[in-house]
């Protein structure tokens, strides 16, 4: 049984940051009033990016090449949501759209397509002394994201409710004119949020391909940054709701694939498609339940003009 | 120049830009030449090739790669009417890929396991395909009525919940057919004789019923937006709830109506698909012809006319996208160059800020363009 727990927990702790990252990314977004559906095509730069670096430097160093990809598509973004004022769904779409063609066009294009060559994948750190306990030990013998993903929700929640420049950029989401007659920069603002939302996404989509796999698969990130968006609204839009919701998720994949190899006897009573459609009936009901503005920044989706105020 | 020719503008210099761009893709990755025989592979995979036509071949070298082009057309045509109807009453619907999955799964349901006569068969598959997809969309439209929660979260959940109920549990669990011949199947069970759509230019094109009904159903859209009142009603919803509410329009139930409608749409692209070409639900419906009905209802102005049009022009570059696999180009280009022009048509106001300097006197220009 403690065996049981403890392996569904390190493959949880294994599979979880990226979500976490992404949705701690959209979260910041959102937060600062720009939709964040690009989310699954910032993600996918992101894990191309990482994995063709890393064939030429070393993993670590891909990694934050990937961030800066994902930055980079969250700028194209940035550029027409804020500057121009697109509409900000239109925007994130296409790029789903231009990241998910564009990926297989280069992949197959530059490799073939059975995904680029396998990377070194990024280091795992044994913790010394916990390996030994049980259930515990499972929190040893991951790679840097997965502790980076355990803190950093909470400083985000920290920054977020106890800064000033928390309270600015929860501002602009909730009331930009409020934050422009401070005198403060409104797109500045946004700017900020959707370039670190393209950071954390592309270290999301880095994550995948350098310590979950060791190369860039076709399908990644497979849905996983529309489940990052599920995970910020079941999370109620706080980073460490976010965080919570995105490790459930990931903890009841971890379950379902568990049940399938050890007790497929349930599978026949529980359908697997019903497990993987969990989530986003989760998400939905807690919407039905709730209601959404009650918890969505109130300027969300709206650009911002200055004439308006 | 005319206001309606400059609305139109944005859309089509997005598209040449995105050809533009794509042809240097090619022509960085591979050669100049190569990207230039791509492009036209392109072509002639789309509208048939006719210089080899013109020199004796036979009628087929026409007939396929319309009847290609056309079932592609016929299908983005749907999607994107789906998402422009609900564009018009204001709501987006990103949700036309999981309404399209239930369409297709209720068509081919009523395709295999009711038995009716010929003539009433497919009507009551494609009304079958229509309602579910209806439904689907109906959840979204309620929520967003009843409860305030935005279509764009609810109908990205609705997708990934059909998916995984569609494809993960009732087409490969319940629904699942039945062995053929000692060999097992994927997919669900293959439709009755009488309720495929029927072939319009013999066997040697896939050309079918489903492309003149998606006109149709593009003809029906715009008569019922510009020539009937809760077509009207239903855009002065889109333009302003507000006022629409102030000045009496129901705008619930006209919400409500349109999402319907839109699913209903995105129900048909399904069917279409299940008894004009794939004959079954197969294993996965692949093609995500959903999301890019989004790319069409925007590159088409959010016009059902428009739609269509650009429909067309895509299904043209969809059906040559194969022949490009030819010179070594992966056959999955033309979606490329389709979000790329998606994305080009997100930067409206750049265009419309760039074509207002030439065009207009130079006091305009200092005035930010607005929505």
């Amino acid at each position: 049984m403690l065996d049981v727990l403890h392996s569904l927990l390190f493959s949880t702790l294994d599979a979880a940051p990226a979500l976490i990252f992404a949705a701690l990314g959209a979260v910041l977004s959102e937060r600062a009033g720009v939709i964040a559906v690009g989310t699954e095509g910032m993600m996918r730069v992101g894990a191309f990016c990482a994995a063709v670096a890393a064939l030429a430097m070393p993993t670590p160093l891909a990694v934050v090449m990937g961030m800066l990809a994902g930055a980079a598509l969250a700028g194209v973004h940035g550029f027409l949501s804020i500057r121009w004022r697109s509409d900000q769904v239109v925007s994130g779409i296409a790029l789903n759209l231009v990241a998910l063609a564009g990926g297989t066009f280069l992949l197959e294009s530059l490799y073939g397509p059975n995904g680029t060559p396998p990377i070194q994948q990024l280091a795992r750190w044994n913790i010394p002394g916990l390996s030994g306990v049980p259930v515990l030990g499972a929190l040893s013998g991951h790679s840097a994201p997965t502790y980076l993903a355990l803190v950093l929700p909470f400083v985000f929640q920290g920054l977020l409710t106890r800064t000033p420049l928390g309270l600015r950029l929860r501002a602009v989401g909730d009331k930009p004119q409020a934050v422009a007659t401070l005198g403060l920069s409104v797109p500045g603002l946004r700017w900020g949020a959707v370039l670190g939302s393209g950071l954390l996404a592309g270290l999301g989509g880095a994550v995948l391909s350098t310590a979950v796999l060791d190369r860039f698969e076709q399908h990644t990130p497979a849905g996983l940054g529309f489940m990052a968006l599920a995970a910020m609204v079941f999370g109620r839009w706080t980073p460490v709701g976010a965080f919570l919701a995105a490790a459930f998720f990931a903890f009841g994949n971890a379950l379902r694939i568990g049940l399938v190899s050890s007790a497929p006897g349930l599978v026949e009573l529980i359908p697997q498609g019903v497990l993987l459609a969990l989530p986003y009936l989760l998400t939905l009901g807690v919407l039905a339940l709730q209601g959404q503005r009650s918890s969505a920044p109130a300027a969300l989706g709206t650009p911002y003009e200055q004439e308006s105020r | 120049m005319p206001e309606r020719l400059r609305q139109l503008l944005p859309s089509v210099l997005s598209v040449l830009l995105a050809l533009g761009v794509c042809w240097a893709l090619i022509a960085l990755t591979m050669e100049p030449g190569t990207a230039t025989k791509a492009y036209l592979q392109m072509l002639w995979g789309g509208i048939g090739n006719w210089p080899a036509y013109l020199e004796g071949a036979a009628a087929t070298v026409i007939t396929r790669p319309l009847g290609e082009a056309a079932m592609k057309a016929a299908l983005l045509t749907l999607t994107g009417l789906s998402v422009a109807v609900a564009f018009k009453v204001g709501l987006f619907n990103i949700g036309a890929q999981g309404q399209m999955l239930l369409g297709a799964l209720a068509a081919a349901v009523v395709g295999a396991h009711v038995t009716l006569p010929g003539v009433l068969h497919v009507p009551a598959a494609l009304l079958g395909a229509a309602l579910a997809g209806a439904a689907w969309a109906g959840i979204a439209g309620l929520l967003r009525i009843y409860r305030g929660v935005h279509e764009v979260i609810s109908t990205i959940m609705l997708n990934w919940v059909a998916l995984s109920l569609v494809d993960n549990w009732l087409v490969v669990g319940p629904l699942r057919g039945a062995a053929e011949g000692g060999q097992s199947i994927t997919g669900t069970a293959e439709i009755q004789a009488t309720a495929v759509l029927p072939r319009l230019l013999g066997d040697g094109s896939r050309l079918n019923l489903g492309f003149p009904l998606a006109l149709a159903a593009a003809l029906a859209v715009w008569v019922w937006l510009t020539r009937t009142r809760s077509g009207f009603e239903t855009r002065a919803v889109g333009l302003g709830a507000e006022a629409a509410r102030a000045a009496g329009i129901p705008v619930a139930r006209r919400m409500g109506l349109a999402m319907a409608l839109a699913g209903a749409m995105a129900g048909l692209a399904g069917a279409v698909l299940v008894l004009g070409t794939e004959g079954r639900y197969p294993g996965t419906l692949g093609a995500p012809y959903g999301f890019d009905g989004i790319a069409i209802a925007l590159i088409g102005n959010n016009h059902p006319l428009g739609a269509t049009v650009s429909a067309l022009f895509f299904g043209v570059l969809r059906a040559g996208g194969t022949r490009m696999q030819l010179l070594g180009v992966h056959k999955s280009f033309p979606e490329l160059i389709q979000g790329l022009a998606l994305l080009f048509v997100a930067g409206r106001m750049v265009w419309l800020a760039l074509l207002r300097r030439r065009n207009v006197a130079p006091a305009a220009s200092a005035e930010v363009p607005r929505a």
